[in-house]
């Protein structure tokens, strides 16, 4: 009996063990770096949403074996910090030629970024930055800027509530540097209009459904006196589109939504009036990256900070423009 | 000399329970280097008062004085403080850990980095030598001894704790006749150098054979302390039952034997075996008769029963019911052909303690049935009523947790549950075991009842006095075979059976063909 | 199941008697913070298409799927076991869901297949569990942790990492249609656990299970046959999570395969805890659970409501949970019990004293 316990405990060990593996390991395959390609350790955040799906894909796609690359491409765990930095360490024990790192965390990065320093590993960051921002650490950070995107967007708050107006934001899991740097460009503007009235903020991680539960309460807890919501991303933006019609009342009417990300789904929703802002944040800079993988490979400067344009749309016909070529 | 002041005093103590006044006014003196026995019927407070010495309960009453001085027991890290320690009833010790952790668990050698396991080790390997264990490798865990063997760890630990009074609370319910010697010559040791030891057990000879001085209790009153030099066993017994000896002559009275009708055997099982647990034994039952195991602990009485009941699958045999040749593998299999197995492991095999009565009675027969055919209220209510008023379960509250029931009716309510089931074929692995007298008769003489009106029984007991004035037939096992088996008659006593075991393979080669020999005198 | 209650008095004697009553406590206290908030908390008004709107209307809404969890994690509680698997069941049910009705027509028709899809993949995935546990013996905790990481990679090979949405009206209505007014989504949620409750109760299934969760050992040797118990168990716990994984999607119609059910398990275990069922197994108690349940989903809306910051909202629910389980422990109450005691007889503590 105690024998068959024992099988069984040692069984479930190793299924564990092994799925933990697999895990880490996902993307890693081996150390490979020969027939004159150069390795690429590829940090990612993994499955999020259309945007980092947007973005990923188009990383992977320009980093091809055509284009005398090896990507390695390791996801995240649940979003979780911890799988990120065991996949970083295991990029630098193989001795990648770079690695390129979308942190899901902005802290706790140091250690991990000295050991790839000590190994003469270039880093370079994407879309994600990292807290304290010590750029002798990497080399470069090439993101499109969250506090300009922001900025847009309350811009074109003031514009378009001359008369003032009650806003809510939604925002991203709490402590998460998009949030801040998306909170800090977008209050700089809003915060200081006087007829711009925040009657309060909430995280909806990012998901539709939370995002939906919280604008419906919201709703209440104001009588339906909100004018304008702030989405910090697409996903929560449709879920506030939602609830705001399950209130009995018109989005883009009565309560006007503007969000950042700008994927098919929210220009589709713009398109149909539901969404009245959104500010893209542009995902597909894939050839910025390549351009400085390769000066950064020749030994070339370039700057700590590399910003990828992005664009903004403010019309039903303008999300319509774009649609036909939209890539996420 | 200080002999004559006692080094324990409890004055006056009473101890209510919701609805219960479980201790009425009792008075207990422990004297250094002397044996004291604490008897009674269980639910007569022993246990009650063990927990009130202890600093388990709270007393509401009373005074208890440790040599001299009154000291009030919050708890019982305050009553080891006091030099108190206690073994209970049921072994409480964590198997998964060794028998050296077991013996050292809060004396652990200590060095400059943590504990010093190999000192540990070593100083277990000590105290277990002082018992007479020396042969028990402290590193082994404990889960790989047979109960008795665990219940002296128990004690070795209690020893590591350098203790004034030692209370033993039923410390040989379980223990075979070597070891309960053995276990005496230790407590002997322990009453030389001074320590007092309070002892409690239901075996009278033991009683008489090991303590100096006795209390009596009764419904949680105290009926009286006398020198056990100067008190008759019948006395005892009077005092502890409260009335005469009628219970008791029930016990010796000589039955009349059953007389088996030459019919085929109901249960039969040929080169039934285990690898490691039992070798093949052939065994028959039949209607009507009171099969008993007899041998020493592990000897493999156990493992026959729990292989015939399908409790453990046998590796080797052929087994036919009712001339059926059938395979019997799991418990749920011999209850479809009427076979009940009550486990001698009452607390972790037997009684569900959180169940109620009633749940705990119908459990089997609903287990039967399946889950989707629940049993109705009113058939269920007829089961209880029916074992509550025949087995005499004491409270007869059905809706009460059955671990709130004292021992003796635990198993009754155990018992219970088997005949619920209607079995053809019963089998009751030590029944009485750590119950009091009265209850003990109650169950005897519900066995011979049951075997009367034709049920096949298979009864195992420890006490080998037992088995021979309960069965009709006996089988002798040793060393996980059987060696013998005995009619029961005036022939036959635990004297004979004894001799059989002891005799055993001492230069008799076929001695593994004499399956089956008639003992006469 | 119910004491003999003979009057309201007893039976409010009784109330208080169960551990899920300082549960209800909890969620009358959340409630009457909110209302000193907006005294207009508490208010039911009819809304525009017929339908119940209130704050209490979205409480209940929120709370279904934790009910279907909790109800599920009770009765497998109730066997000494735990199942960390019921988050990722909910992703799994809706990455099936979602990725079938993107491709089906907008009819009632794949709305009902869609929920058969997901009753059957649930199912066998509790099935996995359920074969885990009992057949090759492995612990709850480790058979369940498998399937809880496997299942949310599964969720995201099935719709290829996406969040992938859908539309199809009727299923839809699933989690925002009203009947008599009320949510569908809590009255379903409310019909399952009431039906599990019976179930459980009438037949003798509680009994068994509370006998495997007490005692193994003793159950097996009455004849219990803990295999198919454990089965029947894990498979009804994995399609309740599977229908709580549809109320989940079919709100948003969009299943969010990083975030749908993520972390719910605790949720749930919180639930089962709170309605005083013990995590070492045993005695169960599906109304507690459901309690919890509501529980929950009242102390994550009040967050909202009484607009705490995203950062302080841990610590707040934090806060609010470990007060109740002090409450709830039987040690606390004893304490409380003696000094009430105490205050009422001095005289007689002196007695004891001297």
């Amino acid at each position: 009996m105690s024998a068959r316990q024992r099988i069984a405990k040692a069984l479930g060990a190793a299924t564990v063990g092994a799925l933990a593996l697999g895990l880490t390991a996902c993307g890693g395959g081996d150390s490979g770096g020969d027939d004159g390609l150069t390795t690429v350790g590829f940090v990612a955040v993994g499955p999020e949403g259309a945007w980092r799906e947007a973005n990923e894909t188009n990383i992977q796609d320009t980093f091809t074996e055509d284009a005398g690359y090896e990507l390695k491409y390791a996801p995240a765990t649940n979003l979780d910090q911890k799988s990120q930095i065991d996949a970083f360490t295991s990029f630098v024990d193989e001795g990648v030629d770079v690695i390129l790192l979308s942190a899901t965390e902005a802290t706790g990065w140091e250690d991990s970024l000295k050991r790839a320093q000590e190994a003469e590993i270039p880093v370079i960051l994407l879309d994600r930055g990292i807290e304290p921002d010590d750029t002798d650490l990497y080399v470069t950070r090439i993101a499109p800027d969250n506090i300009e995107v922001s900025t847009a967007v309350a811009d074109w708050a003031v514009a378009a509530f001359p008369e003032g107006a009650n806003y809510f934001v939604l925002e991203g899991p709490a402590g998460v540097s998009v949030v801040n740097e998306r909170n800090e460009g977008f209050d700089a503007v809003a915060g200081a209009q006087a007829s711009l009235v925040k009657v309060g903020a909430q995280t909806a991680n990012w998901s539709t459904e939370e995002a939906k539960s919280v604008v419906e309460t919201v709703l209440k807890s104001n009588d339906n006196d909100l004018q304008f919501i702030f989405a910090q991303n697409d996903e929560m933006g449709l879920g506030a589109v939602q609830a705001v019609q399950e209130a009995g009342l018109v989005p883009g009417t009565d309560v006007k939504i503007a969000t950042i990300d700008g994927t098919r789904n929210a220009l589709e929703s713009l398109a149909a009036g539901e969404l009245s802002f959104v500010a893209e944040y542009n995902p597909l800079f894939g050839e910025t990256a390549l351009e400085v993988v390769e000066k950064v490979l020749d030994g070339e400067d370039v700057e700590s900070s590399i910003v990828v344009p992005s664009a903004t749309f403010d019309s039903p016909e303008a999300a319509e423009t774009a649609l036909p070529d939209r890539k996420f | 000399m200080p002999e004559s002041l006692p080094i324990v005093e409890m004055v006056g103590i009473s101890i209510a329970f919701p609805g219960v006044k479980a201790l009425d006014g009792v008075g207990l003196r422990l004297f250094p280097g002397e044996v004291h026995t604490l008897m009674g019927e269980n639910g007569a407070g022993k246990s009650t008062l063990i927990k009130a010495l202890t600093g388990v309960y709270k007393i509401d009453d009373g005074e208890i004085r440790i040599a001299g001085e009154p000291r009030r027991l919050g708890g019982t890290a305050d009553a080891q403080h006091a030099g108190i320690s206690t073994v209970y009833q049921e072994v409480n010790l964590c198997a998964n850990l060794t028998i050296g952790e077991n013996v050292m668990l809060g004396h652990e050698v200590r060095g400059a980095a943590g504990i010093n396991w190999r000192a540990t080790h070593r100083a277990a390997g000590a105290t277990l030598a002082k018992l007479g264990l020396g042969h028990l490798d402290p590193r082994r865990p404990l889960a790989t001894l047979p109960l008795a063997l665990q219940q002296l760890v128990a004690i070795s630990r209690s020893m590591v704790a350098e203790c004034k009074v030692l209370i033993l609370d039923e410390p040989t319910s379980s223990l075979d006749a070597n070891e309960v010697e053995q276990l005496f010559t230790v407590i002997r040791g322990l009453r030389d150098q001074g320590v007092a030891i309070l002892f409690v057990s239901h075996f009278l000879d033991q009683v008489y054979a090991i303590s100096d001085r006795l209390t009596v209790l009764r419904n949680g009153r105290f009926e009286g302390e006398y020198r056990t030099s100067e008190l008759e066993r019948a006395q005892l017994i009077a005092k502890m039952i409260g009335k005469d000896l009628a219970v008791l002559k029930s016990l010796d009275a000589k039955e009349s034997r059953r007389v088996r009708t030459d019919e085929a055997p109901l249960y039969a099982a040929t080169g039934l075996g285990r690898k490691g647990a039992v070798e093949a034994v052939d065994i028959e039952l039949h209607r009507g008769e009171v099969v008993g195991l007899a041998g020493l602990l592990g000897s493999g009485r156990t493992e026959l029963a729990r292989l015939i009941y399908g409790a453990d699958r046998p590796d080797t045999g052929e087994v036919a019911v009712d001339g059926e040749p059938t395979e019997i593998t799991t418990p749920a299999k011999a209850l479809a052909h009427r076979i009940a197995f009550s486990s001698e492991n009452r607390r972790d095999e037997g009684i569900v303690r959180d169940l109620t009565v009633r749940e705990n009675l119908v459990l089997a027969v609903q287990a039967r049935r399946g889950w989707a055919r629940p049993l109705p209220r009113r058939e269920q209510d007829a089961i209880v009523a029916k074992y509550v008023s025949a087995l005499g379960v004491r409270p007869a509250d059905p809706e009460r947790p059955v671990r709130l029931l004292s021992g003796g009716n635990q198993q009754k309510v155990l018992l219970g549950r088997w005949l619920a089931t209607d079995p053809e074929i019963l089998i009751l692995d030590e029944p009485t075991r750590g119950i009091d007298v009265g209850a003990k008769a109650e169950i005897q003489e519900y066995v011979a009842d049951l075997a009367d009106d034709g049920l096949a029984v298979l009864f195992i007991s420890s006490e080998i006095e037992e088995v021979v004035r309960q069965s009709d037939r006996i089988v002798v096992l040793k060393d996980h075979r059987k060696i013998a088996e005995l009619e029961g008659g005036p022939g036959v006593s635990a004297e004979s059976i004894v001799t059989v075991i002891a005799e055993d393979g001492l230069g008799d080669p076929s001695a593994d063909t004499a399956v089956r020999e008639e003992a006469t005198t | 199941m119910s004491a003999n209650a003979h009057g309201p008095a007893e039976a409010l004697k009784g109330l208080v008697r169960r551990q899920y009553f300082w549960g209800i406590v909890a969620i009358a206290l959340l409630l009457l913070v909110n209302l000193v908030k907006d005294p207009g908390y508490l208010a039911v008004t009819i809304g525009s298409s017929g339908n119940l709107v209130g704050n209490v209307i979205d409480i209940l809404r929120a709370a279904a799927p934790i009910v279907l969890i909790a109800v599920g994690m009770c009765l497998v509680v109730a066997t000494g076991g735990i199942d960390l698997s019921v988050g990722s069941v909910m992703v799994v049910a809706g990455a099936v869901s979602m990725e079938f009705l993107s491709g089906a027509p907008d009819t009632l028709g794949s709305g009902l297949a869609a929920v058969g899809l997901v009753i059957a993949v649930s199912a066998a995935l509790g099935a996995v569990n359920g074969v885990l546990v009992s057949v090759v013996g492995l612990q709850p905790f480790i058979s369940t942790l498998v399937i809880m990481l496997a299942g949310r990679g599964l969720a995201k090979v099935i719709t290829g990492g996406q969040n992938t949405a859908a539309t199809n009206e009727s299923f839809r209505w699933i989690a925002n249609g009203h009947v008599l007014g009320l949510p569908v989504v809590f009255l379903l949620a409310l019909l399952l656990a009431v039906a599990m409750g019976i179930l459980v109760r009438r037949s003798a299934l509680g009994l068994m299970l509370e006998a495997i969760g007490m005692d193994a050992k003793a159950a097996r040797l009455a004849g219990v046959n803990r295999r198919a118990l454990l089965l029947t168990v894990y498979v009804l716990a994995g399609v309740l999570a599977g229908l709580a994984g549809v109320f989940a999607t079919a709100s948003v119609m969009t299943v969010d395969v990083s975030r749908t059910g993520y972390q719910l398990e605790l949720d749930a275990i919180l639930a089962v805890v709170i309605g005083g069922t013990s995590l070492a197994g045993g005695k169960f108690n599906i109304t507690g659970a459901v309690v919890g349940a509501i529980l929950i989903a009242t102390l994550d809306k009040t967050v909202v409501f009484l607009g705490v910051s995203s950062s302080a909202t841990p610590a707040f629910k934090a806060v609010v949970i470990v007060v109740l389980c002090l409450l709830q422990s039987e040690r606390v109450r004893r304490a409380f019990r003696q000094r009430r005691a105490a205050a009422a007889r001095p005289a007689e503590r002196e007695a004891v004293a001297a």
